[in-house]
């Protein structure tokens, strides 16, 4: 069975789903994901946009969180300082079961960077900025995408656009956030990453088919623990024919 | 507030009537939904010099505003025509030369903030931002913020919770928006108007800025838009101007009438590449047509029509978008 590096991607984010869950999500492979999920084995699964439109199954991909296609089959379109309140109260009850993000650079705490490469006054290249980033960073499990290289995966990274871990043990606590929430996965092309209960530090939980741990030591920028990943089930054809056929047939994502 | 029929006006007059260089304003909807163009389009013929953005979700109507030199600071948390420009590139150009004063929050805390504006509060508090660079670094500096009178004189407080010692809070000035724009499916002469679909931050602009200016799909009269007060989103109180635009968010979407039109947005995002590009694409599109009847002739009536929703979807089906 042929797949591209995206659509393993796309396959991974889809798998992190749980029926019944909600999730907040943003536009690219994360609702590629998320869709190719309630399209398979979570039918029941609620999608949550940063627009405060909620609960839609878009027949097509929607381009940003704002498109008419994410009002098809939904079930609140609110104003928008309503997603404010749902995301922080619901997050701490537990209700909102992760949220996805992304980025230009990660630490291995899982912090991240989608706002400046180089110095945030003068820099190099102003990225997108946080959008609702720092927000779900603030309140949810987190997961994360990302592409799998060294200067992305970095020590240090430039700019803290959304909080994972912090620096550490009793990082989110010292900034006066929930300890209990934070980032739990990072999907790349090459593999999944989680972090450590207790170094929260992140290491390699899978490779992807035709990965390897090595590989990824290589395209990271610090040092990350191999010795518990194991490879990934690769899509099954099922899966990938709903993916290319039904969840995004015009290949705008993947 | 203008008094009643008098309010109804063309986007030139609304726009030299009510806004003046260096204003804060406001502008609705979301990247490339809804967005008021007829009246970025105006401010850009006008000429409008040292304007100051709150820019939320904020997309492509800024960003030409910016290459137009319009713009001399901006605070937002996003600037993106998202699916075609990821990241606005005459904004991306102007950060990264220095040539506006920017400053970022993040898109809820901007949300929040305009919410609180229209509620009449000085600050709101949040949990958002803390921990985070957001939290540490000043885009535009304390000393930058005291020689304009019109900014918040702070980015952010950081306080514990008065009645919750152990738990910290950032506490968020709320702007002082002097012009909102705003696009509405519906409007009457006496501003009263009706937003249909996703709200956005729209209500709260409109409530909190000192004018309000509203374009709209259709004009209708005000004892018709009175026989369904439980459908109108704001209070013709609110409302300064009322431009009749059909099609004045294009290119964005507008719900229950028209999709976005991708080859526009595409065209736009090879354009802004360079500023000798994007000048010949602002005098294609904007300046070499005088008026939004105008700019309506010159699209046609085919590729306008071509955006028309499927009803039974909310959106057209099968739209080319690549």
């Amino acid at each position: 069975m042929e797949f591209t590096p995206n659509q393993m991607m796309a396959v991974a984010l889809a798998r992190l789903v749980e029926d019944g869950k909600a999730y907040i999500v943003g536009t690219g492979l994360p609702l590629v994901g998320a869709t190719l999920a309630k399209n398979t084995h979570a039918p029941n699964a609620r999608l949550i946009f940063e627009t405060a439109l909620f609960e839609g199954s878009p027949p097509e991909v929607p381009t940003s969180v704002s498109d008419l296609r994410v009002n098809y089959g939904a079930t609140v379109l609110w104003p928008q300082y309503r997603y404010f309140g749902f995301q922080s109260i619901y997050a701490a009850r537990g209700l909102i079961a992760g949220g996805f993000l992304g980025g230009a650079q990660i630490d291995p705490y899982g912090n991240l960077n989608s706002t400046s490469i180089g110095s945030y006054f003068s820099p190099e290249t102003r990225l997108s900025g946080s959008g609702g980033a720092n927000g779900i960073a603030t309140y949810c499990d987190t997961f994360i995408i990302m592409k799998h290289e060294k200067r992305r995966f970095a020590e240090k990274i430039d700019y803290v656009t959304s909080i994972g871990w912090g620096d550490g043990p009793g990082g989110r606590s010292k900034a006066g956030l929930d300890p209990s929430k934070g980032p739990r996965a990072v999907v790349t092309e090459m593999g999944v990453m989680r972090f450590d209960g207790k170094s929260k530090r992140m290491y390699i939980a899978e490779y992807f088919p035709g990965r390897s741990p090595q590989e990824i030591q290589n395209s990271t920028g610090f040092f990350i623990d191999g010795s518990r990943a194991f490879e990934s089930e690769p899509p099954s054809a099922d899966v990938l024919d709903v993916l290319l056929n039904q969840v995004d047939p015009m290949r705008l994502m993947i | 507030m203008t008094q009643g029929c008098l309010k109804v006006m063309t986007a030139g007059q609304a726009i030299s009537r009510f806004l003046q260089d260096g204003d804060c304003i406001a502008m609705g909807g979301f990247v490339t939904n809804r967005r008021p163009y007829v009246f970025a389009r105006e401010i850009v013929r006008q000429g409008k010099r040292g304007l100051y953005l709150e820019g939320g979700p904020s997309a492509g109507d800024m960003d030409m505003l910016i290459g137009a030199g319009c713009v001399s600071v901006m605070i937002a948390s996003y600037v993106a025509n998202s699916g075609y420009t990821q990241v606005c590139r005459r904004f991306r150009h102007a950060v990264e030369t220095g040539a506006i004063l920017f400053d970022d929050y993040s898109l809820d805390v901007q949300t929040i903030a305009y919410h609180g504006a229209a509620l009449g509060l000085p600050y709101v508090p949040v949990k958002n931002m803390l921990g985070s660079d957001l939290c540490n670094l000043w885009g535009i500096s304390e000393e930058e913020r005291a020689k304009r009178p019109k900014l918040p004189q702070k980015k952010f407080v950081i306080r514990e919770d008065p009645f919750n010692p152990e738990s910290l809070l950032c506490l968020i000035p709320t702007p002082k928006i002097d012009v909102a724009l705003v696009h509405a499916q519906i409007a009457s002469p006496d501003g009263t108007f009706r937003i249909a679909g996703p709200q956005f931050q729209d209500l709260d602009i409109a409530i909190a800025a000192k004018h309000t200016l509203v374009s709209c799909e259709e004009l209708v009269p005000d004892d018709e838009i009175r026989k369904n007060p439980e459908l109108n989103t704001c209070t013709g109180l609110c409302v300064d101007a009322v431009v009749h635009a059909p099609y004045g968010a294009h290119p964005t979407q507008c719900f229950g009438k028209y999709d976005y039109d991708s080859s526009f947005l595409t065209e736009y995002d090879r354009a802004s590449r360079t500023q000798g590009e994007f000048d010949q694409f602002v005098c294609k599109y904007v300046t070499r047509l005088k008026t939004h009847e105008e700019y309506l002739s010159f699209l046609g009536e085919n590729r306008l029509s071509n955006l028309r929703i499927d009803e039974e979807y909310g959106f057209r089906r099968g739209l080319k978008r690549k």
